[in-house]
């Protein structure tokens, strides 16, 4: 516990390093400025006033950036934990049931005009990508039970299939679209980006990250008993089915709503969890805070690596993060003795 | 009757390596990417595979040697009566069926893999590679040579010019320039772009010169630094400069945003290289100079 601790405190204290990082990476604006900038907005005006300028860069565009990383970094690493253990298979991640490809046909039938005028009247690409997440799972759900149960098998099989379905209808949109402007921005989007964060878009994924941290952590004594398997499980008194329910609705609300506001940003919810195992072990009551952590500032670091390598430009950091994670996951892998479940 | 001669085309093409040896004596020439292409004596049937190509084939006055162009092509009026087939990608039998002597590409959107399924075919391909209005100028010269016609077009383009740059030359204020292709995600134009020429002969200065990536995406905080004193876009006739502005909230301290210079043109006349540069430039020296060039 001690352990867990020190783990969570130490990953805390370099996400506050790493925010005041990000909050000094990209157009040169002096270090000076930037903190005057800060200082400005956290004692809440009772300090000296920056410059507009670097106000607006600083406050509105870097802060609810790293802001957004955090959660959309940690929300979807606590989901992949969840889903690993969910299907008791080490190459789960949050969209291994077809969320990330209804969410993103969902986004390119709407924002690419391919959505009847009454359907698309009352939406917007978040929503309208939310809700093509939604109708996956659902699909993916109701093949993978029978009534009584839901079968791990047929859910796996289920959301691979409903992923290359839906890969295969955006792919189709995306091909056929008249529009190159509205292409492109689809298609940046499809990368999984941050660059359009504003504090206005920060409320409702905190909201739904929290939620679903709490709920996980309700729920860390079934997660652990399921990692021996549903029959170990069910004969300790667990809930089998009630939790997997639970578990595919939660991945269902908390990945829709990342994935909506920032593109289907790939491999944190794969590797955050397998390397916070390797450190501090598999039960959950350890793991989901941990991997929350760990996942927001995988998510900072690669965000502050596409701003930095190209400065001026906006990455997309969903092209980074396998860049940046697989070396040090392929070292993790090689050097401990790693065993799942 | 022509599926016999495409058949004998494409065994010609299959067979022979090198100049074809085939019914017309051909010539050997060189096109804009160094590649050689043998080209028929006398060329009567010319398919296009992209817009500004076209443009530049009517103004080396051979429009009436083309017979097909893409079904992007819409200038001048007089492509309406040709026939159209698909470029991206390309309708390699629809092209064919037009029976050319010669297909005109342009570098920046074909590619010159595409040049093999033609050669295989015995169709020679000729590529334009057009980044700059000087160049631009001599590719019109450059057509009317191959498919032998005359024209004065490129020389009262080239007067025009000179009229533009001596009334631009004059100017002693020279506004920073942002030039974008699209207002939500922002792609501009990185070095190497004759888009700066352009935004320099109206006597301004593109403050995206520098970036090395052709096409960069620019960020919003890279705006709010350089401060452009007009943000110029190429988003048609009908846009709402608000628009840009909702899209990105936090430049309403941009110079251009606050003095209202925020001005959408229509990307034809700068996003094809071809004859309408000039009109492209006469267009953004107004825009940026409305006292100087009425």
């Amino acid at each position: 516990m001690i352990r867990t601790l020190t783990a969570i405190a130490l990953l805390l204290v370099l996400i506050v390093f790493t925010v005041g990082l990000a909050a000094s990476v990209g157009e040169d604006l002096g270090q000076a400025e930037v903190w005057r900038v800060l200082r400005y907005r956290l004692f809440l005006g009772h300090a000296p006033e920056p410059s507009i300028t670097a106000e607006r860069i600083v406050w509105q565009l870097r802060m609810p950036r790293a802001a957004l990383a955090i959660l959309v970094g940690g929300g979807l690493a606590i989901v992949g934990a969840a889903m690993q253990t969910l299907v008791r298979n080490p190459l789960a991640e949050p969209y291994i049931l077809g969320i990330s490809g209804g969410a993103s046909a969902g986004a390119s039938l709407f924002y690419l005009g391919f959505l009847p005028p009454i359907l698309s009247k009352g939406l917007s690409m978040p929503v309208a990508a939310f809700l093509g997440g939604l109708a996956a799972i659902s699909v993916v759900y109701f093949v993978a039970e029978n009534g009584r149960r839901v079968s791990v098998a047929r859910l796996l099989l289920a959301g691979v299939a409903m992923a290359a379905l839906m890969g295969s209808i955006t792919s189709f949109i995306t091909y056929s679209s008249p529009e190159p402007d509205k292409l492109r921005a689809v298609l940046f989007w499809l990368l999984g980006s941050l660059h359009h964060a504003t504090w206005s878009l920060v409320p409702l994924p905190a909201i739904v990250c929290a939620a679903g941290l709490v709920v996980l952590m309700a729920l860390t004594r079934p997660l652990d008993a399921m990692l021996m398997g549903e029959e170990a499980a069910q004969s300790l008194g667990v809930s089998v089915e009630g939790t997997k329910r639970l578990l595919i609705v939660l991945a269902a609300v908390v990945t829709g709503t990342l994935v909506a506001v920032s593109g289907a940003i790939g491999f944190v919810g794969l590797i955050v969890p397998h390397a916070v195992r390797s450190a501090i072990g598999v039960g959950h009551r350890r793991l989901l805070p941990v991997c929350f952590v760990a996942g927001a500032l995988f998510l900072l670091w690669a965000d502050l690596a596409a701003r930095a390598l190209l400065p001026s430009e906006n990455l997309p950091v969903g092209i980074i993060t396998a860049l940046c994670g697989v070396p040090f996951f392929l070292v993790l892998l090689r050097r401990t003795e790693y065993g799942f479940g | 009757m022509q599926l016999r001669s495409q058949l004998a085309a494409l065994l010609v093409g299959l067979c022979a390596c090198g100049p074809p040896s085939d019914a017309a004596r051909r010539i050997e020439i060189t096109d804009d990417l160094d590649r050689t292409v043998y080209v028929p004596e006398e060329i009567q049937r010319v398919a296009s595979l992209a817009p500004s190509v076209t443009e530049l084939v009517f103004a080396a006055g051979a429009g009436h040697k083309l017979v097909g162009v893409t079904n992007a092509d819409d200038y001048p009026p007089a492509v309406e009566r040709l026939p159209k087939f698909s470029a991206l990608p390309i309708d390699f039998e629809a092209v064919l069926t037009l029976n050319p002597d010669l297909v005109l590409a342009s570098d920046q959107i074909n590619s010159p893999r595409d040049a093999a399924t033609f050669a295989a075919t015995g169709v020679p391909t000729f590529f334009l590679a057009v980044d700059g209005v000087e160049a631009m100028l001599q590719a019109i010269d450059r057509m009317a040579q191959l498919l032998g016609t005359q024209s004065t077009v490129a020389d009262s383009l080239r007067a025009s010019l000179r009229e533009l740059r001596m009334k631009t030359e004059a100017v002693s204020e020279r506004p920073t320039t942002l030039f974008l292709v699209s207002d939500e995600t922002l792609y501009g134009f990185g070095r190497g772009s004759y888009i700066h020429e352009l935004i320099a002969i109206a006597a301004g200065q593109s403050i995206t010169a520098g970036f090395d990536s052709r096409a960069p995406v620019l960020s919003d905080e890279f705006v709010l630094v350089e401060k452009p004193e007009v943000i110029v876009g190429s988003f048609g006739p009908a846009y709402d400069p608000n628009r840009l502005v909702q899209l990105h909230p936090t430049w309403d301290i941009v110079p251009a945003v606050m003095d209202g210079r925020i001005y959408s043109v229509d990307g034809d006349l700068f996003l094809r290289p071809g004859p309408r540069l000039v009109s492209g430039a006469w267009q953004l020296a107004r825009l940026l100079h409305p006292d100087v060039i009425p």
